[in-house]
């Protein structure tokens, strides 16, 4: 079947008049990373079919022919690779690796290579023609995929095949993305993450592109590089001349095209008030978590999950770690993490964080998260399964492995040792008699370790809620996991889109479980802690004061907000806030309750629009 | 070579996007550890475990079953690593 589809699909949109005089030219988008960027356009030229050479081979030109086209890919490897190793140094884009993977994979895949190398002796094409005939043909079969998030997949392979013919056309694969001059908004008709990943933060202010939404890999690599950006503009880049003054707000999803000076004034104007609002927040990173009345009972940490993540957890004003994820380094590899490599990624958090202290959790594998290199067996609910501590238990072998990384780690800085999902107390005397055991088997080795390591359980299964009583007496703290907790009390699973709206933060179930806790803690005289996404949360930072939490740990973005929030309240305010609350009975009027405090004390602090 | 070394299973795809170009990339990675021949079989198409294009391709949404059938040496290994990187509800 012949197909003349053109490989890249014309954007629907009138054909582009002269506009670059025109003054204040206002396009909408979809705003998908915040900020106000203001700058010159860099248009990234649109790679067309038109251009692509196509003639007959004759049958001597067919071997050499071939041989050109698995150079091509063999460079578009090398170029892929290149990429990532940048990528992987990057250490806001490391997540994004695999996408890079998956190229150099589609590069190799038979369909694509195979499929090419035939057309070019079969059908006699060249090197270039036979690659957009094959890219069309896969792209095509992505056509009738129903489901939106694959279908969009045969962007990739469009990706793929404009690499290879650049190479084979001799067209420098250094595009201007990589000579920028300061102050860019890049414009393009779509962005590959290739593309993306080499742009080089410092000159880039602002993306802008004709395709995408939200979802696209570009427009979350912008967040993670923290650059305004503004995707689905259907036409910009056809209107739009490189050197144009450009205005990008990525809050609103605007997008104004050589501005005059009233309107570049206006956004200059937004723009520094949304800078001072980022810089304010950043100074409030760096001062410490006290309360108006001087209060200091509350301490301010970073989830993290990556060594790497450290420098983004001091800087926004972590007071340590107060949960470190050591499944990171268990996921994504073929076999389990050797001691040593567990011990050098941990004694790296502790030295980084001294004096303050790093709670570091147990492997908590199993069931949704799944490491390679640790065998399960299928489970129909393995959110009720074998997972976390359960797994460890199960691996003893594995667990002490951990174990004895952790310790032998503890003597490089304050370290605090975290099991997650006990649900009873027999799993918690099972976990110390081990912890006990690995102790002495590293003190027979004359191995040095903390001795004195402060050991406490994360506080996610309502039954672990109910029993508290009796799982104080064992350990030296409690942290509770919100995510998880909430979602076993209510019996809702957050990504199941039927029932998701059910799942509330603010039920007063949840504050009520949370109370048990901290009363427990009191009673016991031991710290309690909280690391879900509910510690991050400004709105709920009151009710969490009130309750007397001793530690909130969060993701680092979050820090400086938090620590704003706080500086800003009074600790009576917070109780008397508290007790209010507890005497409502719908989450839905905790929530409007606590938003209308907030509103009424700080009206313009945490509503910036 | 004999049949006793095939293996089959019929397992649900957990991911949260379905079997995703991040779960595709990990799946032809991993296969690179084992000998035996996979394929992933839906509604009648069969593609290669190897192939990132077939297993995209294959359109296989969260919740859609999957006939997966392995030959070789260590085919009841592969097919339990296919396992669970299409039950991982994380990806």
């Amino acid at each position: 079947m012949k197909n003349n589809k053109p490989i890249e699909q014309s954007p629907e949109c009138a054909p582009a008049t002269p506009l670059e005089n025109h003054a204040n030219m206002l396009l909408k988008g979809i705003g998908v990373s915040g900020g106000v960027g203001i700058g010159q356009a860099v248009v990234i030229e649109r790679f067309t079919e038109e251009i692509c050479p196509k003639r007959m081979l004759k049958n001597d030109e067919i071997p050499p022919e071939v041989a050109r086209f698995e150079e091509a890919v063999k460079a578009a490897a090398e170029h892929y690779r290149q990429i990532k190793n940048q990528v992987l140094s990057h250490q806001r884009l490391q997540n994004h690796v695999y996408i890079l993977d998956t190229h150099i994979l589609l590069l190799e895949d038979r369909m694509f290579f195979e499929g090419t190398k035939q057309a070019i002796a079969t059908e006699r094409q060249n090197a270039e023609w036979a690659v957009s005939e094959t890219i069309s043909k896969i792209m095509c079969a992505f056509d009738g995929i129903e489901d939106e998030y694959l279908r969009e997949r045969a962007r990739d392979i469009h990706f793929v095949g404009e690499r290879v013919l650049r190479i084979l056309m001799g067209m420098s694969s250094e595009s201007k993305i990589q000579h920028l001059p300061p102050n860019s908004v890049i414009i393009a008709h779509d962005l590959s993450p290739a593309d993306t990943a080499q742009i080089k933060g410092e000159s880039v202010i602002g993306f802008a592109m004709d395709m995408g939404g939200k979802t696209s890999h570009t427009a979350i690599m912008a967040r993670s590089l923290k650059i305004p950006a503004v995707t689905g503009l259907e036409n910009l880049s056809s209107v739009t001349q490189t050197g144009d003054t450009i205005i990008l707000d990525g809050t609103t999803g605007i997008v104004i095209l050589n501005p005059d000076p009233e309107m570049l004034f206006r956004y200059r104007q937004r723009q520094e008030l949304y800078r001072k609002y980022q810089l304010s927040l950043m100074t409030y990173g760096r001062l410490p978590a006290v309360t108006r009345c001087g209060s200091q009972s509350v301490r301010i940490t970073a989830n993290i999950e990556l060594v790497d993540e450290i420098d983004i957890a001091l800087s926004h004003g972590s007071e340590g770690i107060g949960l470190f994820r050591t499944e990171y380094l268990f996921l994504g590899r073929p076999d389990l993490p050797t001691e040593e490599q567990q011990y050098d990624a941990y004694r790296q958090v502790l030295m980084h964080n001294k004096p303050n202290s790093v709670t570091i959790r147990t492997l908590d594998v199993g069931g949704d998260k799944i490491a390679l290199g640790i065998h399960t067996s299928h489970e129909s609910n393995p959110a009720l399964g074998l997972r976390a501590i359960r797994l460890c238990l199960e691996r003893k072998d594995m667990f002490r492995t951990q174990l004895r990384a952790i310790l032998r780690a503890s003597v490089h800085g304050n370290c605090k040792l975290l099991i997650p999902m006990i649900s009873c107390l027999t799993e918690l005397q099972a976990t110390k008699a081990i912890i006990k055991d690995v102790q002495e088997e590293l003190t027979a080795e004359g191995a040095e370790f903390d001795r004195h390591i402060s050991l406490g359980i994360l506080v996610e299964v309502p039954s672990a809620v109910a029993i508290a009583d009796l799982l104080a007496k064992e350990v030296d703290f409690f942290s509770i996991g919100t995510n998880d907790l909430i979602q076993y009390a209510l019996a809702i699973d957050r990504v199941n889109e039927h029932v998701n709206y059910l799942y509330d933060t603010l039920h007063p179930a949840v504050l009520r479980l949370i109370r048990q806790v901290t009363h427990v803690g009191q009673a016991a005289g031991i710290e309690v802690a909280m690391c879900g996404e509910m510690a991050g949360d400004p709105l709920n930072v009151p009710i969490l004061l009130g309750l007397g939490i001793h530690e909130l740990s969060m993701n680092p973005l979050s820090i400086p907000i938090v620590k704003k929030l706080i500086r800003q309240v009074r600790m009576d305010e917070c109780r008397t806030l508290t007790d209010r609350a507890f005497q409502m009975q719908h989450a839905d009027e905790i929530h409007s309750y606590l938003e209308g405090w907030m509103r009424e004390r700080f009206p313009t602090d945490y509503f910036f629009d | 070579m004999s049949d006793d070394n095939a293996v089959e299973a019929t397992l649900t795809v957990g991911n949260q996007l379905g079997l995703h170009a991040r779960v595709a990339t990990m799946m032809v990675q991993a296969m690179r550890n084992y000998a035996s021949k996979v394929t992933l079989c839906k509604d009648g198409v069969e593609v290669d475990a190897r192939s990132v294009l077939g297993l995209l391709l294959l359109a296989a949404t969260p919740g859609s079953e999957i006939l997966v059938r392995a030959q070789g040496p260590d085919s009841k290994e592969a097919i339990e690593t296919i396992g669970r990187l299409i039950q991982n509800e994380e990806q």
